[in-house]
């Protein structure tokens, strides 16, 4: 952190910094922690704004004379972030975004025309005149206060995805629907009680084992007056038959158009693909993430597999081998529909939606 | 006269480097037109000549990656002409892009293989069809990133591409040689197929080598994913809907378009493979899905 520790010492000034650089190492204190089976300790949706409001600090706070400066900061504390808990990809998203924005406002400042002409394109080869390296070197005056705006705008947007998503709820639910979900998902469940103010149907939900986190949706659905109806994970193909819409949430959207869920998942796209169920993916965009689903070390996280034979099981322990992993993969041919806080996309759409939130090199941070 | 020349020219340049690409060696002979041309008085005269000089081009070699070079420069042209209509200035800066053209193209190919290698797990078996020099590029890097691999060949008749095994084996990559016919007895072992491509049209589909539309039916029957490598001025303004609309100048190879009468008792050297049949294609502007190419494509013809 030896950009941000004030030399001058003025006491204000150091107190602030030292108050950012507590609020970011409790954050990844919080961050390493949340790797137990039952999910991080806040939703998505929180570590997100959590980790935007951190980055807005320290645009504000770190010492930068230029954009490329304020770049180098960002992603040295974005890589700390990551590596902090590589599963929950939403920080390294929100990492990528403010990147994106800076890229956004420099652009603007230098008063290019504002054409995404960012991407590489064989367009661009043919026509850029010059092996051009953008080096963000030069200085703006106004560029602190442009970029914490735009950060401030992208506050507002993570504050109203869940709301924009439930808005969408009621062209996708028809009255006496049967509908599946698995697991909980804060999204799902904003988008089911938005769509019960005006329609009756019934929901069914797959416990997940071993977590069980279906319970707990279960309860909170009935609590909004959703005839629900709690199944085990065994009994997903046999009850599919009658069920009309699938409506999931999901951890990652990998930039194939593929999913990165809660384990279970695939079993669920796969029992509706063979009965020409529609599966419906309730994702807000921060969740977008431009991994690809090929890195198998990085992709899976198992946790401790008490949960699925209890150490009190001591004698078949020995003989056996327990894993307990977290996520499944589901491939973007059995997913029907996206719905996210900007609107209904299909699975082969994503590619484009990527390419306007993050930018290529930046990929790897 | 000039374009006999030229075909010269663009036929030393193959023999010279054989790892030149074929669109690359094209690009190259007509901006080489460009220099040497006098007569051209006109920027649509210039436009005309280059017509006629790519047809030559491509009755020499009929591939697809001449057409699409051929195009890729025209466009080229067309859209210099647009900011410089004065054809003495016009072709000072066009001389300077294309040089400046050719040298990012030639990087592509690593672009390619730095995209894919990562693919490539320890342990993995690939299979491949006939030869193509960007998927061996990319068996380098992933051999040169200490990955063990095996890799299978096919035969790839009737010109077999045998060269491909033995490069490999110079890198002491294990690598076996099977039949075109053994591509579906062999599918269940390998984890995953990579293949060139010689053109990548509109749709995201690819043409290539004969036998790979074999390959991406029976990799999709077992649930292998079918990665494509090809660098981006293969793309190509095509759309073909099934195999018999695949123009017949690109099916055959030059001399037999040329010598034969009916074409209909020769063996076609190319077939098209459509896109869903392809999970990934790794292009030197990234990794695309297959409806991404038509977005590429629109953003440079438009």
């Amino acid at each position: 952190m030896g950009q941000l520790v004030n030399s001058d010492n003025r006491m204000p000034g150091a107190d602030k910094e030292a108050d950012l650089t507590e609020r970011i190492e409790a954050f990844l204190a919080d961050l390493k922690r949340g790797g137990c089976g039952t999910g991080p300790i806040r939703g998505s949706g929180e570590t997100a704004r959590e980790t935007t409001a951190l980055l807005r600090k320290v645009t504000a706070q770190a010492r930068w004379s230029s954009a490329g400066d304020l770049m180098e900061i960002i992603r040295k504390e974005g890589r700390r972030m990551t590596a902090a808990q590589p599963s929950e990809t939403t920080v390294g998203n929100m990492v990528l975004r403010v990147l994106k924005i800076i890229r956004e406002e420099y652009a603007r400042s230098r008063g290019s025309s504002e054409e995404t002409d960012q991407q590489e394109s064989l367009h661009k080869l043919l026509t850029s005149g010059g092996l051009s390296e953008e080096n963000f070197r030069q200085h703006f005056v106004h560029l602190k206060a442009n970029v914490i705006e735009a950060i401030n705008e992208l506050l507002t947007e993570l504050d109203g995805t869940t709301d924009n998503i439930a808005m969408q709820a009621l062209e996708h639910i028809h009255s006496n629907e049967v509908i599946m979900t698995v697991g909980r998902s804060r999204t799902v469940e904003a988008f089911l009680k938005d769509a019960a103010r005006k329609r009756k149907f019934h929901v069914i939900v797959a416990e997940c084992a071993p977590f069980c986190q279906g319970h707990e949706m279960a309860t909170n659905l009935s609590k909004a007056s959703i005839e629900t109806t709690v199944i085990a994970d065994a009994a997903i193909f046999a009850v599919m038959s009658r069920v009309n819409k699938v409506i999931i949430g999901t951890q990652t959207v990998l930039a194939n158009g593929g999913l990165r869920a809660v384990n279970g998942t695939h079993t669920v796209a796969l029992a509706a693909r063979h009965h020409s169920t529609p599966l419906i993916v309730c994702a807000p965009m921060f969740k977008l993430s431009p991994q690809f689903p090929n890195e198998e070390d990085t992709f899976h996280k198992f946790v401790s597999p008490h949960e699925v034979l209890p150490f009190t099981e001591g004698e078949i322990l020995s003989k056996v081998n327990v894993h307990c992993p977290v996520f499944d993969y589901v491939p973007p041919e059995l997913i029907t529909l996206f719905i996210s806080n900007i609107g209904g996309n299909a699975p082969s759409y994503i590619y484009r939606l990527m390419s306007e939130l993050y930018h290529p090199e930046d990929h790897d941070l | 006269q000039l374009e006999q020349e030229l075909v010269e020219y663009f036929r030393t340049q193959v023999r010279q480097d054989p790892e030149v690409p074929s669109a690359v060696a094209a690009i190259r002979t007509l901006l080489e037109f460009l220099k040497r041309d006098q007569t051209g008085e006109t920027i649509l005269g210039l436009r005309e000549n280059l017509t006629q000089t790519i047809r030559r081009l491509e009755e020499a070699d009929s591939s697809v990656a001449v057409s699409s070079g051929g195009e890729l420069f025209l466009r080229f042209i067309s859209l210099t002409s647009l900011e410089h209509p004065d054809l003495s200035q016009c072709k000072k800066v066009m001389v300077e892009r294309g040089e400046l053209f050719l040298k990012k193209i030639s990087l592509s190919r690593s672009k390619v293989a730095k995209l894919c290698h990562t693919f490539i797990k320890d342990g993995a078996k690939i299979l491949t069809h006939s030869s193509s020099r960007v998927v061996l590029k990319v068996l380098e890097s992933a051999a040169a990133d200490k990955k063990r691999f095996t890799v299978y060949v096919t035969e790839s008749q009737p010109d077999s591409a045998g060269q491909m095994a033995d490069k490999l084996q110079n890198l002491n990559i294990p690598v076996t040689v099977v039949l075109d016919a053994a591509v579906g007895y062999i599918m269940e072992k390998v984890d995953l197929v990579i293949v060139g491509a010689e053109g990548v049209v509109e749709s995201g589909g690819i043409i290539n080598k004969i036998g790979t539309y074999q390959l991406a039916v029976c990799s999709k029957a077992h649930n292998k994913p079918f990665y494509v490598v090809a660098e981006s001025f293969k793309f190509v303004r095509l759309y073909p809907l099934n195999q018999q609309d695949v123009p017949e100048r690109f099916k055959y190879k030059a001399d037999t378009l040329k010598a034969v009468e009916d074409l209909a008792e020769e063996h076609p050297m190319i077939d098209y493979t459509p896109p869903s049949l392809i999970t990934l294609l790794f292009t030197d502007l990234g990794v695309l899905t297959p409806s991404a190419v038509s977005d590429e494509l629109i953003k440079l013809y438009l």
